[in-house]
């Protein structure tokens, strides 16, 4: 065999074309670096140090002294911290009902405005987003005060005679948390129920349907995905909330966040604040786990 | 000072948010630092809000040259926390006195040398040699207050003991404050016992006594407080010296801050040098000169707090504030009052029994 007769044997791939494979794979990879970084060092690195402290002994100054122990995790079946479970699930339950019929409402209204009149709608409910929470919290201390502006109006509307005693209360905590997530239920109710063609419902009507069947028979089935994502950020944030039981509730009754909060503070038992942080999270899972069937399940029938 | 709730943090941030609000061009959060030459000298401190006055600041950086940075914290923890990194950066710390006895345990701060210190004799008696830390070996307290209550005579003619914040009289008028420790020198010492308690069977009794008084509380409060006293809102309310409750005994002739006949409890916070401090030299420049009564009466005049050291009064302006409750108890009056010690393992008793009272 000469050699000189043989060409370069043609490969498969050109090896600039490899190159620019592994290239490409390599921009790819660059680009998603940041994000994938920030995700780890942000999100996962902490997640994994909250677990590994719950099952961690503290040591006498509320640090994490190492070790291996379900000591805090069988200490939070005391029937007082299981109260606050129940109590934080009960509001938190509450508070995405509420927020779901009041957003389906206001949503259900927006919808039926002229374009520009929805965007001016949707602009004033963004607005206050641009205060800070605590802020805001602060503001329902001054509105709901006694010889407050709420109390004016309530006064001159002959409900009440004289300086009300609103706050704190359950209810003052109560009227924080739906006005704190009214916005976020409105949203993805609103985004779904303006997908949805108008004529459904006129057509409802025209077929005799009253008002309250033209709902819960032809739109609400239609929005129930909107109703579902609504929910989902609800009821999980919800669980986590500390500061407005503090300043609106008069601190009386405690949510989960508030708990975790003196664990790690005041207790100094960041082991057991860990432990309680881990069990909310689950919770959290659970919730979008039951949540994400149902949706799941709904889409199956829908389709 | 042992007072270290969320809402208190809750209401600094949102002052602070506030703030930022109204005046973008605000600086560096919490942190002052002033312009100054310098030789080259630098000294970090991280200090409670609000207790260190800038006068005090600039004054030692025009004399010495030494540039001093101040951050501020609103709760020991956050000290604490930022402290057990290792790399603070501080060179000098203010802890309370119950954090002074952590920190040691923890080995975070490092013993002080007298030789370095002048004018540890200015401190009031009760400051030298305090029960938390023998012969000030690592703390030099720098301002002190106490835990009380404080009630507005319009609605409670008079009253001296914790039963006012336990009688039912008063239901839906009366509130405490938003912290487990404070709470608990009322429940302690309201059940015939020492707030600085230990015992399992008296925290217990105290638990009893907290949970039942929850009923007829308007609420816990931290935060505004004295406005509500002052609005009548609230007739009685548990309460801690400084310069929120003196504002308004001095604007409210009906509100009074007591430290009540069963004793109170002092806090107080000192200054104390971090293990691996780089600055020393500089740190033991400023204690002594915050040791200098003129420099040590500032505190009151400048920042309404009460001063440990004794030494000062005679410099202090202010005359008002000497004799306001709410800045100075007197010394009849903190005759029984308990410094508030670290409660150690009994930790746990207080931890079980305050979720008990929140959850019931």
């Amino acid at each position: 065999m000469t050699v000189t007769a043989a060409p370069p044997a043609p490969v498969p791939v050109p090896p600039a074309a490899r190159t620019g494979r592994a290239r490409h794979r390599a921009v790819t990879f660059a680009l998603l670096a940041p994000a994938g970084l920030t995700v780890l060092a942000l999100v996962l690195v902490p997640l994994v140090l909250v677990v590994r402290n719950s099952f961690a002994l503290p040591d006498a100054y509320g640090g994490i002294e190492g070790g291996f122990t379900f000591a805090n995790y069988t200490e939070l079946f005391d029937p007082v911290y299981l109260k606050v479970f129940g109590y934080s699930l009960g509001m938190a339950a509450l508070n995405t009902a509420v927020c779901l019929l009041l957003g389906y409402l206001v949503s259900y209204y927006l919808a039926g405005r002229s374009p520009q009149r929805q965007g001016l709608l949707l602009l004033l409910i963004i607005v206050p987003f641009w205060t800070d929470f605590l802020v805001r919290t602060f503001a329902w201390i001054n509105l709901l005060s006694p010889g407050g502006p709420v109390n004016g109006l309530t006064d001159a509307l002959g409900i009440t005679h004289g300086p009300a005693q609103w706050i704190p209360s359950q209810g003052a905590s109560f009227v924080g948390l739906v006005y704190a997530f009214l916005p976020t239920a409105i949203f993805p109710i609103y985004a779904t129920l303006r997908g949805v063609d108008p004529s459904l419902g006129e057509a409802a009507r025209d077929l005799g349907c009253g008002w309250w069947r033209v709902h819960t028979r032809v739109l609400l089935p239609l929005v129930r995905p909107g109703l579902l994502a609504a929910a989902l950020l609800t009821f999980i944030p919800t669980l986590g909330v500390f500061v407005i039981p503090v300043l609106l509730g008069g601190g009386k009754n405690q949510l989960v966040g508030n708990l975790i909060v003196t664990l790690y503070t005041e207790f100094r038992n960041q082991p057991m604040g860990a432990a309680a942080s881990v069990v909310l999270l689950v919770l959290m899972i659970a919730s979008v786990a039951v949540l994400g069937t149902a949706a799941r399940r709904l889409r199956r029938r829908t389709s | 000072m042992s007072r270290t709730t969320v809402s208190r943090t809750l209401l600094a941030t949102s002052v602070l948010t506030v703030t930022a609000l109204l005046a973008t061009a605000c600086g560096g959060s919490g942190s002052t630092t002033a312009a100054s030459s310098g030789g080259g000298k630098n000294l970090h401190v991280y200090a409670w809000a609000g207790e260190i006055p800038d006068s005090v600041v600039k004054g030692f950086e025009k004399e010495t040259g030494i540039k001093v940075t101040v951050d501020t914290f609103d709760s020991n923890e956050t000290m604490t926390a930022k402290l057990s990194t290792g790399a603070s950066g501080y060179d000098l710390v203010e802890p309370s006195q119950y954090t002074v006895q952590q920190l040691i345990g923890q080995q975070l701060i490092q013993p002080l040398d007298h030789s370095k210190i002048e004018g540890l004799d200015n401190l009031a008696a009760k400051f030298r040699d305090p029960s938390y830390d023998k012969g000030n070996k690592y703390s030099v307290p720098w301002i002190w207050g106490t835990t009380g209550f404080a009630y507005n005579d319009t609605c409670i003619k008079s009253a001296t003991s914790w039963k006012t914040l336990f009688d039912s009289a008063h239901k839906g008028k009366l509130y405490m404050l938003d912290n487990m420790l404070a709470a608990y020198i009322a429940g302690l010492q309201v059940t015939g016992h020492r707030a600085t308690s230990t015992d399992k069977d008296q925290i217990a009794e105290a638990t009893a006594a907290l949970v039942k008084q929850k009923k007829i509380l308007a609420g816990y409060n931290s935060t505004n407080y004295p406005q509500l006293l002052s609005s009548g809102q609230a007739c009685a309310a548990e309460a801690w010296s400084g310069t929120a409750m003196a504002k308004v005994v001095q604007s409210n002739k009906n509100v009074h801050y007591v430290i009540p006949s069963e004793g109170g409890s002092i806090w107080t916070d000192g200054l104390a040098i971090p293990k691996g401090a780089k600055n020393v030299t500089s740190a033991y420049a400023f204690i002594t000169y915050l040791l200098r009564p003129e420099v040590a009466a500032k505190a009151t005049d400048d920042g309404s707090s009460a001063s440990a050291n004794q030494a000062a009064r005679a410099h202090i302006k202010d005359k008002d504030a000497l004799k306001n409750p709410a800045i100075y108890a007197s010394d009849a009056a903190i005759a029984k009052a308990d410094f508030l010690l670290d409660p150690g393992t009994a930790m746990q008793y207080f931890q079980q029994g305050w979720t008990k009272v929140k959850a019931s």
